[in-house]
């Protein structure tokens, strides 16, 4: 075979295609789990606990069950041979918390679901749950919240990598930084919902589901429920975003499917957004801390860290531990440690579960780490950007302290492009002006940087961020007898555009146009297994399986052209969805008729052995990519009502070759816009007793419209050198960068009036205070 | 039950409904109109807007029995029969304004008297135009971009 | 989060509407924009047993203005209320009230007879000293703002009484409405966290005729800062007179703490507040 490259034509990727999924979302026509409408459905309504640490002691169900509209009412004892929800995990060490799907005698957070009615229409289902009597006794707060794990703590790792003691022993300069990381709710638009059927002719259960990963949900659906996971179906119909919060197997989701079964009708449950805020997709909160050991030039040379994940009441599923591992892993970022040593750990709290959300980890620790770099700058009268100059590596690759190796990437080149794009120096010499016309500004400005790499498209070998995990993804490239081409991918799309820059690669790797390519995703039923979408993933797997599928489809194609057109290999090419012999116009194959003769020609086919125009191909890859870039920001900080403005944002990514630019900055934007939300707006809030506080969205404050400035984008391109094409994983990396921008930001607004703060959200109020208490 | 006449999207139903049922069910149960999204259930989020009479409105803050008598469009009522998306629709489309598509719908409602007026927009008019309605995804600047161009057409 | 059943009625006059609400006393609700009522119905803690729809009465969908006092009726719209009322504190205010599409439905006087602290309208009702109509099967009264407000959503309606309109005097020529929030870069709408409604007429000297300043968001409900308005009656707006005044209205205030701010910010924001109303209205 002689030698084809990846892409027969660049006429797609790299462009800026509008979205072939656009006109059902702009016409309403496209279906959400909440959409979707089966013949007899009933819905499902839960009773929640309303207290966080109770003992059941009494659950009457007679009245709900009585209820006009209701059909049942299940709780605990009705659901006895669903297996608790798998937990995928498998750390050393680790202490685990089964998840039952509805508790027996005990509840550990507000919100635990209790009792599940289902009936005609929500309204009914929400009359017969107000109807349930639920006798909670509170327990005292030393009940030990799951027996076997003392003080709550079911995970704890501490190591060091190189001398740590010795680099802190001899360093005249120690800067420490301690941050509360708050608590918050991943809250894509769409709550989460499942709509469970199950026939009981053929053993089937199919649910329709909002969920990042539909094979891993397959699969611990059949589990929980006792079925053979071939007579499992997960669909997804188009998702409203999930940010990470729709990874796990939700108690809720068994439940559903469980009436599903034992009613032998289809049922649904939507999330509404009372239980999405109280009981649902939680993230973040932490205690960081950290300390950094400096020599009087400013170089740095060792780090501690220490994270504790306030875990909520579960410690089962990833959301346990991506918080805290992934940041005492990514503590070193861009910079170039001799030493480092973190001590990292979860506590199993009253409160809802954590869950994934963008960033995990990362957020933590970027914030953790470029605050401390600016306070040790203050500290040491050394320029900020000049000092993390100083101990920032080079563009190219690198060995961690960690012992992780990045790929090449533009570190360096990143952070000057964002620096110079905010104005650094402009900014200086403006806010110095300002400072010497008057006494006391009416607003004080602020400029925070935040560099940051993001590793992504992490296969077996690679784990996450410490947490040792095996991947499997496979794609199929199928083309049918009418020659067009279909490609189910491992992967779901929660808004990313997969479909859209799938079909300008393939396009490409075909030379056809994306409109003639049909994307399958998120349908069990339809797409090979695969790991599915987080953890910026995507990218990387869909091209490392498409491609290798492709391939191999291809190559089948121009067996079946050698054969019609009697040329070789060499003399082929293929150009406009047609395989032709190059120099002589006259002698092209359409895809269509090469499809056609594979399938119906016998001569063709007994030349080719195997005519099948299908093919499934598997990848894991061996070493991550990694994205970088550099978020930075300007503030104006009202001193009175401590009110925050952010007058600029910038933000420079290298995310390697980019299929669709256009996307990419979509996925930047919104990344930076949570990441707004969580340095400035967004806190869950229990009160002292474990009562939630923040239960509405009048409380939880998501960035609006006119909290978000412009934001303004700068691209740079470092192929990667592992991803297949040059594509790079990316969509967290700005999201988790975007909160250590603004709160080194802010700070450097209110650090000079000597104001120091210590707990994050930075609301106007937790500024003021700081100001009026220098 | 209550018998009401309404007319959505050029077409009048005469429904009976319970007092309690919300307009967005409605529209989505009822009709079958589901590209109305309840987002909150208390107007925060602004999924669920509609025009009542021309003027955008939060449908899970309106019993169906309040647009008695009233003339409702949703998102389905935008795009001409023939399936043609509307300028407003296409500027979205172009801008890449739109990315899960679960906001979409009310953004579209919510705009879609401002951009009807066929005044040319300044971006602080369309930010406060959609500060009601809540996008977890663009970080809301390619849709104002995108009704920004669109009007100066 | 879907509400409980309840009886409808959807009376086409006021006096169909008070023989409705003097039948079912505190088991009727009034319903008429909604956007206060409905999400709390929704969230299921209101779950009137009736809701009398007041929104098809024609009598009560009317603006007067006499000339020295504007009579907004309880089914006046808040859109249509910006759009045509000239009294102009009002306007200033009723931008920041919530979103558009929640001002396109709801109503001046739902707002009034919700009596939320931390709401705008209320404020602005007080700062400028109008009156509330009240009716029932008993008759008609009229009630000073001051005394129809009483308490965290509690006036002094009378189970069986109806808000039918709200009166306010046109406005002294200077008024100025201030607000903050939790959001950013002072984005109007939402909720406030503290919020200012204030008027005033200075004399031929340059000196406070009259003044008033009401806050939202300090107390169980709205308040006069009157220490502080008394201490600028006669007094030029100097800036340790302003300062003063700001003082004496941060020092008269108790407020209470909640999720959305403390009692010590709120405090502070009230002396912020009337520095910088009193500065605008003095402009």
């Amino acid at each position: 075979m002689s030698e084809w490259t990846l892409y027969a034509q660049r006429r797609w990727a790299g462009k800026r295609v509008q979205r072939l999924e656009d006109r059902g979302m702009l016409t309403g026509a496209t279906r959400y789990v909440t959409d979707v409408q089966l013949p007899r459905m009933l819905e499902l309504a839960f009773v929640r606990s309303h207290a966080p640490n109770a003992r059941i002691a009494a659950i009457d169900l007679d009245a709900a069950r009585r209820t006009p509209g209701v059909h049942a009412v299940l709780a605990h004892a009705d659901l006895a041979d669903v297996h608790p929800t798998q937990d995928f995990v498998e750390l050393e060490g680790a202490l685990k918390t089964p998840r039952i799907t509805l508790p027996a005698d005990r509840v550990r957070y507000v919100g635990e679901p209790v009792a599940a009615v289902i009936a005609e229409d929500r309204y009914a289902a929400e009359d017969g749950a107000d109807a349930v009597i639920l006798e909670l006794e509170p327990l005292d707060d030393d009940e030990p919240i799951h027996d076997g794990i003392p003080g709550g703590r079911y995970f704890h790792q501490a190591a060091a990598h190189g001398d740590v003691d010795a680099a802190f022993a001899r360093a005249p300069h120690v800067i420490g930084r301690r941050l509360n990381i708050q608590r918050v709710v991943t809250s894509p638009l769409e709550t989460c919902g499942i709509v469970a059927d199950f026939d009981p002719a053929s053993g089937e259960l199919t649910c329709h589901l909002s969920t990042q990963m539909p094979h891993l949900a397959r699969a611990a659906l059949a589990e929980s429920l006792g079925i053979p996971v071939s007579h499992v179906r997960v669909i997804c119909p188009a998702m409203g975003g999930a940010f990470g919060g729709k990874e796990v197997m939700l108690p809720e989701y068994l439940c559903a499917a469980a009436a599903a079964i034992r009613l032998r009708r289809p049922v649904r449950w939507v999330e509404d957004r009372s239980e999405a805020l109280t009981a649902g997709a939680h993230g973040k909160e932490a205690e960081a801390e950290i300390e950094a050991a400096f020599d009087a030039d400013g170089r740095l040379h060792a780090m501690r860290a220490r994270f504790e994940s306030d875990t909520g009441a579960y410690s089962s599923g990833i959301g346990a531990y991506v918080e805290f591992m992934v940041a005492a892993f990514t503590v070193p970022g861009l910079y170039d440690l001799d030493a480092y040593a973190y001590d990292t750990g979860g506590v199993v709290t009253h409160k809802a579960p954590l869950s994934p959300f963008r960033g995990v980890g990362m957020t933590t620790s970027q914030t953790l780490r470029e605050v401390v770099l600016d306070d040790a700058a203050r500290a040491l009268g050394i320029d900020r950007m000049e000092l993390r100059r100083r101990n920032m590596v080079a563009d190219g690759p690198w060995r961690t302290v960690l012992g992780e190796d990045y790929e090449p990437g533009s570190w360096r080149t990143a952070f000057e492009r964002a620096l110079e794009l905010i104005g650094y120096e402009v900014f200086l010499e403006r806010r110095a002006s300002q400072r010497k016309k008057v006494a006391r500004p009416p607003r004080l400005l602020g400029l925070g940087v935040s560099p940051f790499v993001e590793a992504a498209g992490l296969g077996s070998a690679g784990g996450a961020g410490g947490l040792p995990g095996t991947s499997h993804d496979n794609a199929t490239v199928s083309i049918d007898l009418s020659g067009r081409i279909t490609v189910a991918v491992p992967t779901f799309s929660h808004g990313q555009g997969h479909h859209t820059t799938v079909a300008q690669f393939v396009a490409d790797m075909f030379a056809v146009t994306p409109e003639e390519v049909r994307v399958l995703d998120g349908d069990t039923a339809r797409t090979p297994f695969g790991m599915g979408t987080f953890g910026s993933r995507s990218g990387v797997f869909i091209a490392g399986t498409v491609s290798r599928a492709g391939v191999i489809v291809r190559d089948k194609l121009l067996r079946v052209a050698e054969i019609l057109l009697e040329a070789a290999r060499e003399d082929l090419e293929l150009v406009d969805g047609a395989v032709g012999v190059r120099g002589v116009p006259a002698r092209r194959i359409p895809l269509a008729a090469l499809a056609g003769a594979a399938h119906f020609a016998p001569h063709v086919r007994a030349e080719l052995g195997d005519p099948t125009l299908t093919s499934t191909a598997f990848f894991d890859p061996p070493r991550p990519t990694h994205s970088n870039g550099t978020v930075a920001a300007i503030v104006e900080v009202d001193p009175d009502t401590g009110g925050v403005a952010i007058e600029r944002i910038v933000a420079v990514e290298d995310c390697g070759t980019m299929v669709n630019p256009m996307i990419v900055e979509g996925q930047i934007r919104g990344g930076v816009a949570q990441g707004v939300g969580l340095a400035l707006l967004e806190r869950y809030v229990y009160d002292e007793t474990g009562q939630p506080q923040t239960t509405t969205l009048a409380e939880y404050l998501l960035p609006r419209s006119t909290d978000l400035p412009p934001i303004e984008i700068d691209h740079l391109e470092t192929p990667s050198e592992n991803g297949t094409a040059g594509i790079k994983g990316m969509a967290e990396g700005p999201a988790s960068a975007t909160p250590a921008a603004i709160v080194c930001a802010v700070f450097d607004a209110i650090a000079p009036h000597g104001a120091s703060i210590e707990d994050l959200p930075l609301r106007p109020e937790t500024i003021a205070a700081a100001l009026a208490a220098r | 039950m209550t018998r009401i006449a309404i007319e959505v999207n050029g077409a009048t139903h005469e429904l009976d409904v319970p007092p309690r049922l919300l307009l967005a069910d409605l529209l989505r149960d009822r009709l079958a109109l589901t590209g109305t999204k309840i987002g909150c259930a208390m107007g925060a989020c602004g999924a669920c807007t509609v025009l009542v009479d021309g003027a955008p409105v939060r449908s899970c803050l309106m019993f169906a029995v309040q647009a008695g008598g009233r003339s409702v469009r949703t998102v389905e009522g935008l795009a001409d029969d023939g399936g043609e998306l509307r300028p407003l629709q296409q500027a979205l489309h172009e801008h890449h304004g739109l990315q899960c598509g679960y906001c979409t719908p009310g953004m579209l409602m919510s705009l879609s008297p401002l951009f009807e007026s066929g005044e040319p927009l300044e971006p602080e008019t369309v930010r406060e135009a959609i500060a009601g309605n809540l996008c977890r995804c663009t970080g809301y600047e390619t849709i104002v971009d995108a009704v920004v161009e669109a009007s100066r057409r | 989060m879907k509400p409980s059943a309840y009886e409808y009625l959807a009376p086409e006059t006021c006096e169909e509407a008070v023989r409705a609400i003097a039948e079912h006393g505190d088991e009727a609700a009034v319903l008429a924009g909604g956007q206060s009522l409905i999400p709390m119905m929704n969230l299921r803690i209101a779950a009137p047993r009736v809701l009398i729809d007041i929104m098809r009465i024609e009598e009560l969908d009317v603006i007067r203005d006499d000339g020295g006092s504007i009579e907004i009726g309880a089914g006046v719209r808040m859109t249509r209320a910006e759009r045509e009322i000239p009294e102009p504190l009002l306007g200033k205010a009723l931008r920041h009230v919530g979103h558009a599409a929640i001002r396109n439905c709801g109503t001046v006087c739902g707002s009034v007879a919700h009596a939320d602290p931390a709401a705008e309208v209320p404020a602005v009702v007080l700062a400028l000293d109008g009156e509330v109509v009240l009716r029932s099967a008993r008759g008609e009264r009229i009630l000073p703002a001051d005394e129809f407000f009483q308490s965290y959503f509690t006036t002094a309606r009378e189970p069986d009484e109806i808000v039918v309109a709200v009166r306010i005097p046109v406005a002294a020529p200077r008024v100025a409405f201030l607000e903050v929030t939790p959001r950013l870069g002072g984005s109007t709408g939402e909720f406030a966290t503290v919020a200012v409604a204030a008027a005033a007429e200075l004399d031929a000297a340059g000196r406070f005729a009259r003044v008033s300043l009401a806050f939202a968001g300090v107390a169980e409900r709205a308040v006069r800062a009157r220490e502080a308005e008394a201490l600028l009656i006669g007094a030029e707006p100097t800036a340790e007179i302003l300062e003063a005044a700001a003082r004496s209205a941060a020092g008269a205030v108790d407020p209470p703490a909640d999720v959305h701010a403390g009692a010590e910010y709120r405090r502070h924001l009230v002396g912020v507040l009337t520095r910088r109303a009193l500065t605008e209205l003095t402009a």
